[in-house]
């Protein structure tokens, strides 16, 4: 059952941010493999992807549901596949307004994922094919020194079923971490670029 | 060669050159090496392995040395036997005869200076075992798993198959679970853990093993360079031009350029122009546009076997891509395994479906000269839901819901009438091929016959592996597209596997392996891993032929 977690630094406040997660139609253009998504009620929408399955490429749609709009601070969402075995979870999550440090840039958290050396250097190679699929990820500088900025750190949890569950699983991890990153990251840029 | 008088230098010098990084340019490099040769790379796409890494990676060796271990008795004159009777007459007799006394010394080379170690495949049987020469095991030789990892920096630049390379199993692994009649019996946790830790399978395996010895000797092909020009002087192939990200690059070839790079059956304009058949879904990696074929023409090559290729049904999942292309699936099995049967627009059956791939898609191109028409094209697989309930079909697995991609229908006149079969017709045959499936003989086309056809059925399943009633509904119907893993016509080579020019003379300095070369199977696919085995039996009398010339 891969899941990660990525967290990265905006410079916008928190409640910024939020007007623009609040409403599913400004980011899901920004979900990995993008291609379609239909909303059919405030809380329910299917999203059209063209996702990566190990070396090739497939159309997966999956029905999201919003579990919880708890703005300014979280959007929960549950994910089930239409014509695939897979579901799964996740959650946006914007942390307060704060002065951003002095020069500081690194993210606030590291994912939670821990991943052994061995892992790290796959997640590497994993990285290298998702960016030869997907173009570059946004080239954005972490927020430095002054101005407002907020924490916004999604958690992605997916889970192929049926028998070759765990075979898919095994495919699916590596491709997690990359596009929790890839929406966390677009979100961020659109807002910097709005700000300026 | 005006743009080469005016630049008068090279920019990169050697003694080989080999074009192409499947089984048969690296088999090649590795043997220009082995004799002393420098040797240089080149590689069209950006990561290695050309259609040899998205295949079976099987190699089809007659009198190979580990025959002996699976207790299978062969010789010379069965194996020449048997693969001049498929080569319809395509080929000459003294190619055959050199491909057959060469391959088993090949791999035994291979073998001492590769990781590669192969085990004879006992049950994996010839395409026509019950022609005279024929085996039912041992020839079809097994790559094993490969561990990409210890290709450390390479690993990401290894090719995988779309279809082979998630499930790291060896070929005998997969025969012994039944991964063709028993799917959700593979042990998905152990296949999942393979994955993770980097392990690769057949073509893969192949594939990955023939980079290691490479890297092993220092040879790193170059990635991204397309040979676009032979580079001639005073009637001698002395390099190529090549282009390398947006640069012109002039590559001297000492002692010779061994083209490498694959077939034409991405390439709309030579496939029309060549084949016998009609090829609109090949199952290759999409750089196979015939560059090496032109190249070689443009110095004058004769060519042969043209109108062959390596057929294979293709079937189709909408919008799954690979390479940026739509992805193409070969299929093997489908319908070779119970309550399925392959119909034209009339509702007919006209084939063996269990027919080995290559010789089944002949009889899709046949031509009905009063209507002027391929009665046969298109054509669909049709099958039950009980299909459905018992195997795999490409991604679904058994007992999963039916795919949005695929027509049903509760009859089968429905279905007839969406995809646009006579209606009549289809239920006529339905009717007479369930009896027949009743009494596990199918008079009409010998379905289930051969051993081949059983190889890939389900033994459980009785009377006859191959065949099975369509009674349950709904019905499913699902085009079954012309393929090809690759073409086979290409450059006419001798017996060392240089170039020949139209009046049989050998174009000096040039080479030809895989299929890029007239293949030397002529119109026939003799067993699982014929084409690697030609491609690296000539990359291994090109590489070493050319190590021993002169040069310039």
């Amino acid at each position: 059952m891969p899941e990660v977690e990525y967290t990265t630094r905006v410079a916008r406040p928190r409640e910024a941010v939020w007007e623009f997660v609040k409403d599913m139609n400004n980011w899901a253009p920004y979900l990995t493999g993008y291609q379609t998504h239909e909303v059919l009620s405030e809380t329910d929408s299917i999203w059209t992807l063209k996702g990566d399955v190990g070396v090739l490429a497939r159309i997966v749609k999956l029905k999201a549901h919003v579990t919880e709009w708890n703005g300014p601070e979280r959007v929960s969402f549950t994910l089930t596949g239409m014509n695939e075995q897979v579901d799964g979870d996740g959650t946006l999550e914007m942390g307060a307004t704060v002065e951003a440090p002095e020069g500081g840039s690194a993210p606030s958290t590291a994912p939670v994922v821990r991943r052994s050396f061995l892992g790290r250097i796959l997640d590497a190679v994993f990285r290298f094919f998702f960016r030869r699929m997907h173009g570059p990820a946004p080239v954005r500088a972490l927020p430095g020194g002054g101005g407002p900025s907020s924490q916004l750190r999604f958690r992605l949890r997916m889970d192929a079923g049926g028998p070759t569950g765990p075979l898919v699983n095994a495919m699916l991890a590596p491709a997690l971490l990359p596009a929790a990153e890839d929406l966390a990251n677009k979100i961020a840029a659109h807002l910097e670029g709005e700000k300026k | 060669m005006d743009w080469f008088k005016k630049k008068k230098r090279w920019d990169l010098e050697t003694d080989v050159l080999a074009l192409g990084t499947g089984a048969a340019g690296m088999t090649a490099a590795l043997a220009a090496h082995g004799a002393g040769a420098s040797v240089i790379l080149l590689e069209k796409s950006r990561l290695v392995g050309g259609t040899t890494a998205v295949s079976g990676g099987v190699v089809w060796v007659p009198n190979n040395h580990h025959l002996a271990e699976v207790g299978v008795e062969d010789s010379r004159a069965e194996a020449l036997a048997y693969v001049k009777r498929l080569t319809d007459g395509r080929t000459d007799d003294a190619l055959v005869e050199r491909f057959v006394d060469t391959a088993p010394a090949m791999v035994e080379w291979v073998e001492a200076e590769t990781p590669l170690r192969f085990k004879a495949l006992a049950r994996y049987p010839d395409y026509h075992p019950e022609f005279p020469g024929g085996k039912a095991g041992g020839r079809s030789l097994d790559p094993g798993l490969f561990d990409a990892n210890d290709l450390g920096p390479w690993k990401k630049s290894l090719r995988r198959s779309p279809v082979f390379g998630m499930t790291a199993m060896t070929v005998a692994e997969a025969t012994d679970w039944g991964v063709f009649s028993k799917p959700l019996k593979l042990p998905f946790k152990l296949l999942g853990e393979r994955y993770g830790k980097g392990l690769v399978c057949y073509g893969g395996a192949l594939a990955g093993q023939l980079l290691k010895a490479l890297l092993d000797r220092k040879i790193e092909p170059r990635l991204e360079h397309v040979a676009r020009e032979l580079v001639v002087e005073e009637g001698r192939v002395t390099g190529v031009r090549v282009e390398h990200q947006g640069q012109e690059l002039f590559v001297r070839a000492r002692r010779g350029v061994i083209l490498a790079s694959g077939g034409f059956e991405w390439n709309r304009a030579l496939a029309a122009q060549f084949l016998g058949g009609v090829l609109t879904h090949p199952n290759s990696p999409p750089g196979n546009e015939g560059d090496g074929l032109k190249m070689a023409m443009a110095v004058g090559a004769d060519l042969a076997n043209m109108s062959e290729a390596w057929w294979c049904p293709s079937l189709v999942i909408p919008g799954e891509e690979y390479d940026g292309k739509q992805l193409h699936r070969g299929d093997f099995a489908t319908r070779s395994l119970p309550h399925t049967i392959i119909v034209n627009r009339k509702g007919r059956r006209f084939v063996n479906e269990a027919q080995n791939y290559n010789d089944l898609m002949k009889a899709f191109f046949a031509f009905e000269p009063n209507a002027y028409e391929r009665p046969n094209l298109p054509a669909w697989l049709i099958f039950d839901h009980a299909y459905l309930e018992k195997y795999a079909l490409m991604t679904v697995m058994p007992g999963q819901p039916a795919p949005e991609w695929l027509t049903r229908a509760d009859t089968l006149d429905e279905l007839a009438r969406i995809v646009g079969i006579d209606a009549r017709g289809l239920g006529q045959t339905v009717d007479r091929f369930n009896g027949l499936a009743v009494e596990g003989v199918d008079p009409d086309f010998a379905r289930g016959e051969s051993l081949y056809d059983r190889f890939y059925g389900d033994p459980d399943h009785l009377p006859n592996a191959n065949l099975g009633t369509l009674t349950k509904k709904p019905f499913y119907a699902l085009e079954v597209h012309p393929g090809a893993i690759g073409t086979k016509g290409g450059a006419r080579v001798n017996v060392d596997a240089q170039v020949l020019r139209v009046d049989g003379a050998p174009i000096p300095g040039l080479y030809a392996a895989g299929n890029v070369m007239a293949g030397v199977t002529g119109a026939g696919y003799p067993g699982a891993g014929s084409t690697i085995a030609a491609a690296m039996t000539f990359g291994y009398l090109a590489g070493r032929h050319a190590a021993a010339t002169s040069g310039t």
